[in-house]
């Protein structure tokens, strides 16, 4: 089931468009977001964030559109934007004190659980934590208050190959309870690993928005790995 | 809002935008411009403004399970907490030279402006200048504030520079009351300063509200 949506979202630089982008996220369901570096990935999950004033379309949660029910809907979305840098200076123990007074649903154990796991330190500041640990400082917010829709942009860079497999492994049993999770990446063995779901963007148009089976025998050639698919795809792209 | 106040004042601010509050005992100050601490107090509030950026303050707040507007709404009420706290210590600085040190040959011989409530309603129009100027400037980018400070500081010393005049003028040596010599007209400037104020402040937090809607952030 479909728990939040965009619908034909239109955004307008000077250099790059965003072409009327539509794409489900399904409840219990991984989602992989890929496109290579400038495709429009993070303008869109910028969008999902509210984040950017649109041009046109809109982004839906729970039924409801996004504007208008923001308190109501991010009360309910968990969301990570990579390495970006929060306090430097403050320590993640003063960070994570603000931030859980904003939501009802904060669980301290998750919380506790999600610290222990990421080897993250509550009296470190977050210029102490290098690119990777940013990216689990990051996740540890996003995790930590029973969200039902996990939006993260690009989570896995710059974590090492255990961190990586151990953060898939976290969507694969959030998926389980039954949240929906939609990530982007560059790294296709990521999608290839856990995604139900694949939605391709190039250059700034959504290309596909399948089940990754689906994804396959639409796309792929025989005997093709996703990865190829994908290196053809955008060849096939770039020469059209 | 109480959670976003917490916020603005655990993580967003700089330590300065406390420590400038104490510069409202500048009123205390004889043979010098008093209205200056007022730019004292904003500029500890710009502080504030300047480390929130650098650490990517907007975007975490925005993120967070509130209204864009209400990160907008945020920002005012730390800037109004400020001014505020900074007000009380020049009101209770200027109770002092108003009471205690009416007749104080030290003040009575004051070329500039003596602390009385007229003083303090133009304290209020500083405040309400950085509200309109500075604030509002900023969130027309949420990024760029080199501009609109230094436009700040300009109409506000203009301003400061008035102030300080206005009882040369003929007619107007009033303004420079000491103790509690016209009490009424002083403390209708002071209900002036403070409505000009929450004008200024209202009418700005609303264009930011509207204006950070549109913002890429």
């Amino acid at each position: 089931m479909s728990i939040a949506e965009a619908r034909g979202l239109v955004k307008r630089y000077p250099s790059f468009e965003l072409k009327e982008a539509s794409f489900p996220i399904s409840e219990g369901r991984i989602t992989g977001f890929i496109g290579r570096n400038g495709a429009g990935k993070t303008t869109t999950i910028k969008a999902l964030l509210n984040l950017i004033h649109l041009d046109g379309g809109e982004v839906r949660y729970f039924g409801k559109p996004l504007i208008g029910n923001e308190n109501e809907v991010k009360q309910q979305i968990g969301y990570s934007t990579g390495t970006v840098n929060w306090y430097p200076r403050k320590r993640i123990r003063d960070i994570t004190g603000i931030v859980k007074r904003f939501y009802d649903t904060w669980d301290e154990d998750a919380y506790r659980k999600y610290m222990t796991l990421f080897s993250l330190e509550e009296d470190k500041t977050p210029l102490e934590l290098s690119e990777g640990m940013k990216v689990k400082f990051n996740l540890l917010l996003a995790l930590s208050h029973r969200a039902r829709v996990l939006i993260l942009d690009e989570p896995t860079s710059g974590l090492d190959p255990f961190s990586r497999s151990e953060l898939l492994d976290i969507f694969t049993d959030l998926k389980h309870e039954g949240v929906a999770v939609f990530f982007s990446t560059h790294i296709i063995s990521d999608i290839e690993k856990c995604a139900d779901d694949i939605v391709y963007i190039s250059n700034g148009r959504i290309i596909a928005a399948l089940p990754r089976e689906d994804f396959a025998a639409k796309h792929s050639l025989p005997g093709e790995t996703l990865e190829e698919t994908m290196l053809r795809l955008e060849k096939e792209a770039a020469h059209a | 809002m109480r959670n976003i106040l917490a916020k603005e004042m655990k993580l967003s601010a700089s330590i300065l935008s406390y420590l400038f509050i104490a510069f409202g005992l500048m009123f205390l100050l004889p043979g010098y411009p008093i209205l200056v601490s007022a730019f004292f107090v904003t500029l500890g509030i710009f502080q504030s403004f300047q480390s929130a950026r650098e650490a990517n303050d907007l975007v975490f707040s925005a993120l967070l399970p509130i209204a864009k507007r209400d990160v907008v709404r945020g920002k005012y009420l730390f800037v109004c907490l400020i001014e505020a706290c900074g007000f009380l210590l020049m009101a209770l600085s200027a109770l002092v030279r108003m009471t205690l040190f009416s007749d104080s040959i030290v003040y009575r011989s004051n070329a500039l402006m003596n602390a009385n409530p007229f003083a303090l309603g133009a304290a209020c129009f500083i405040f309400g200048l950085f509200n309109w100027i500075f604030v509002g400037g900023f969130f027309k980018t949420a990024y760029k504030f080199a501009r609109p400070f230094v436009a700040y500081i300009i109409v506000g010393f203009v301003s400061i520079g008035v102030f300080e005049a206005l009882h040369h003028f003929p007619g107007l040596s009033w303004l420079n009351a000491f103790g509690t010599d016209d009490l009424g007209r002083q403390l209708a400037l002071l209900a002036c300063g403070i409505l000009a104020y929450l004008l200024m402040t209202l009418l700005s937090c609303r264009r930011a509200c509207e204006s950070f809607e549109k913002i890429d952030l």
